[in-house]
C-alpha cells in the first residue's frame, strides 16, 4: 500500500505542473486552457512515431515534439487573439475544447491504433528510501519533475514581478483593452504565452511516467486532473496548484493499493472537484440561508 | 502640424451616434468638448484613439492620415488617451503604471513630477489608491508616454469638484509643454475655462464650435447649444 501510494508522487507533480501552466494560462490570457495537454500530447506522438518509423534519437525526437506542441499552442493562441480578443472567458476557453477535440480527432487518422506507452527520457532511480520493512523508490522523472515545477513557479514569479516584460504581461492580464491603448503589444505577448505554454507541457510530458496513460484520448484528458490541481489554488494560486496536483496523485496511489477500489482511482479527481467546488460555495449557500 | 478631425462620422448597431465632427486640436493648447449625456462625445474620442474607426471621415495626425491605424500604432504616433473609468492597471504598482509608458527615466521622472503627492505610493498597489490618486497615475502615465496629442475623456467622473480642481492645473501645465489636449469634460465651466477652444455636441451633432469665453458668458448660448436649437 505504501509502495503504490508513494509511485503516486509522480503523477502527482505532472497534475501540478498541468494546473500550475493552466493557472498561469487564466491569469494571463484569460483562458481556460482544455488543450493544454493535447498539444503536448501530440507532439509527444510525433516524437514517438519518428522514434518507431525513423528511428530517431530520443533526445531529438523529443526536441521535434516539443517545437511542435509550441508551435500548435501558438496557432490556438493566435486564433483566440486575433478573432476573440475581448472575448469573456467562457468563449475563449470554448475555443480551446473544440481544439481540444481537433487535435484527438487528427491524432486518430495520423496515429491509427498507436497505443504505445510513452517511454520518459529518463528512467533509473536515484534513491530507494526503507520505510516500515518496504523500499520506497524515489525515480529520475519524479527528480526532474518536482524540480521542473519549482522552476515554473519561481521563474514565473520572477519573470512577472521583477522585469518590464512581466509587468506588460500583468498590465494585459489585468486590462488587455487599456494595455493595447498605452502602446502594449498585446496580440503578440498572448501568443508569446501559448508558445511557452506548450514547449513547457511538450518537455513536462517528456518526464511523465508511463504509468499514467497509454493512448491519445486520455493522455489529452489528464487536462481534467490538471483543472482539479489548477481548483485547489483557486485558478490562482501556482503552489497551491502543485499541492492539489500531489493530492490527486497521492489520492489515486492510494486507491490502486485498494483491490476493491483500484478501478476506481479516476474518480479522485471528480471528487476533488466536487468536494472543492462545495467547499467555495459554502459561503454563498450561508447567506442565500440568511 | 494638427491633430484634425475631418467630418467625421461614428456608426455603432444601428446607425451613428456622431455625425460630421470637423475638428483641429492644435499643440499646446486645450480643446474642450462638453454635451449632455449621450451627445457621442466618448464615440468621438475612441474614434480618434482607434478604438472603433470611423464609419465616414478621416483622422489625420501631423499631416498623417491614421484613420485606419491600429490602437498601438496610434499610440506609438504619439497619441495617449486617458479613459473614462481610471483606467490603472490594478495589480501594478505605480511604479509599474508609469514604467509601462515611460521610454526613459527622464521621461518617468517628468510624469512623476507631476503629482509629488505620489512619490510616497510609489510602491504602493495602484488597486488601493483612492480615486484621486488612481486618476493621478493615469494622467502620469499617459504623459510618461511623452504624447504629441493627449484625449482626456471625462476625468472628473467620479471624483469630487475638490480633486478635480487639482487636476486641472496639471492639464493645463501639459497644454503648455506643447501638447495638445482635448478634453471631454462634465463639469462644463471648470473644463471651459482652461480652454482655448470649445465645442458642444448634442444628439451626435456639433451645436456649438467657437470661443469658450463666448459661451460661458452667455447663459442663453449655453443652454441653446445643449439644447441643440
Amino acid at each position: 500500500m505504501l509502495v503504490t501510494t508513494f509511485a503516486g508522487l509522480t503523477p502527482g507533480v505532472f497534475y501540478g505542473i498541468i494546473g500550475i501552466l493552466l493557472t498561469l494560462m487564466s491569469q494571463l490570457t484569460r483562458t481556460v486552457n482544455f488543450s493544454q495537454m493535447a498539444v503536448g500530447m501530440f507532439g509527444g506522438y510525433v516524437g514517438m512515431t519518428m522514434i518507431q518509423k525513423l528511428k530517431v534519437d530520443m533526445w531529438l525526437a523529443a526536441f521535434v515534439g516539443l517545437i511542435i506542441a509550441a508551435a500548435l499552442s501558438g496557432i490556438i493562441g493566435w486564433i483566440i487573439a486575433t478573432w476573440l480578443p475581448n472575448a469573456q472567458i467562457a468563449t475563449r476557453s470554448a475555443v480551446t475544447v473544440a481544439a481540444l477535440l481537433l487535435i484527438v480527432s487528427v491524432s486518430s487518422v495520423l496515429f491509427g491504433a498507436n497505443h504505445s506507452n510513452f517511454k520518459p527520457l529518463l528512467q533509473t532511480n536515484v534513491a530507494e528510501i526503507p520505510v516500515a520493512g518496504v523500499k520506497l523508490f524515489v525515480s529520475q522523472n519524479l527528480v526532474v519533475l518536482l524540480l521542473f515545477a519549482l522552476v515554473i513557479i519561481i521563474g514565473s514569479s520572477l519573470l512577472l514581478k521583477r522585469t518590464m516584460f512581466g509587468v506588460r504581461l500583468r498590465a494585459i492580464s489585468d486590462r488587455q483593452a487599456a494595455a493595447e491603448l498605452i502602446g502594449v503589444n498585446v496580440k503578440v505577448l498572448n501568443v508569446g504565452v501559448w508558445v511557452v505554454s506548450g514547449a513547457l507541457i511538450s518537455i513536462a510530458i517528456s518526464f511523465m511516467p508511463n504509468t499514467i496513460s497509454n493512448d491519445y484520448i486520455s493522455f489529452s484528458l489528464l487536462v481534467i486532473a490538471g483543472s482539479a490541481a489548477a481548483l485547489v489554488g483557486s485558478f490562482k494560486n501556482l503552489w497551491l496548484a502543485l499541492l492539489g496536483g500531489v493530492i490527486i496523485g497521492v489520492l489515486q496511489g492510494f486507491v490502486a493499493s485498494l483491490p476493491a477500489f483500484a478501478a476506481y482511482k479516476e474518480w479522485v479527481t471528480f471528487i476533488l472537484i466536487l468536494v472543492f467546488l462545495l467547499w467555495n460555495q459554502r459561503k454563498e449557500v450561508w447567506d442565500v440561508a440568511r | 502640424m494638427s491633430l484634425v478631425l475631418n467630418d467625421v462620422t461614428v456608426s455603432r448597431g444601428v446607425g451613428p451616434v456622431i455625425s460630421n465632427v470637423t475638428l483641429e486640436i492644435k499643440p499646446g493648447e486645450i480643446t474642450t468638448l462638453v454635451g449632455p449625456n449621450g451627445a457621442g462625445k466618448t464615440s468621438l474620442i475612441e474614434s480618434i484613439a482607434g478604438v472603433i474607426i470611423p464609419s465616414a471621415g478621416s483622422v489625420v495626425m501631423n499631416d498623417v492620415d491614421i484613420t485606419k491605424f491600429s490602437k498601438r500604432k496610434r499610440a506609438r504616433s504619439g497619441l495617449a488617451i486617458v479613459e473614462q473609468g481610471r483606467m490603472i492597471f490594478p495589480s501594478l504598482t505605480v511604479r509599474e503604471n508609469l514604467q509601462l509608458t515611460a521610454r526613459t527615466k527622464a521621461d518617468f521622472d517628468e510624469a512623476m513630477a507631476l503629482f509629488p503627492e505620489l512619490e510616497k505610493r510609489i510602491n504602493n498597489n495602484t488597486v488601493l489608491l483612492s480615486g484621486g490618486e488612481q486618476q493621478m497615475v493615469v494622467l502620469a502615465r499617459a504623459f510618461a508616454s511623452k504624447p504629441k496629442y493627449l484625449l482626456l475623456d471625462e476625468m472628473s467622473l467620479g471624483l469630487a469638484p475638490v480633486v478635480f480642481m487639482r487636476l486641472l492645473p496639471v492639464i493645463e501645465g501639459i497644454a503648455k509643454s506643447g501638447v495638445g489636449v482635448l478634453l471631454v469634460e462634465q463639469f462644463a465651466h471648470l473644463a471651459l475655462g482652461i480652454a482655448s477652444d470649445a465645442m458642444v455636441v448634442t444628439s451626435g451633432r456639433v451645436s456649438y464650435h467657437g470661443s469658450p469665453k463666448k459661451l460661458t458668458s452667455d447663459a442663453e448660448l449655453m443652454r441653446k447649444s445643449y439644447m441643440g436649437e
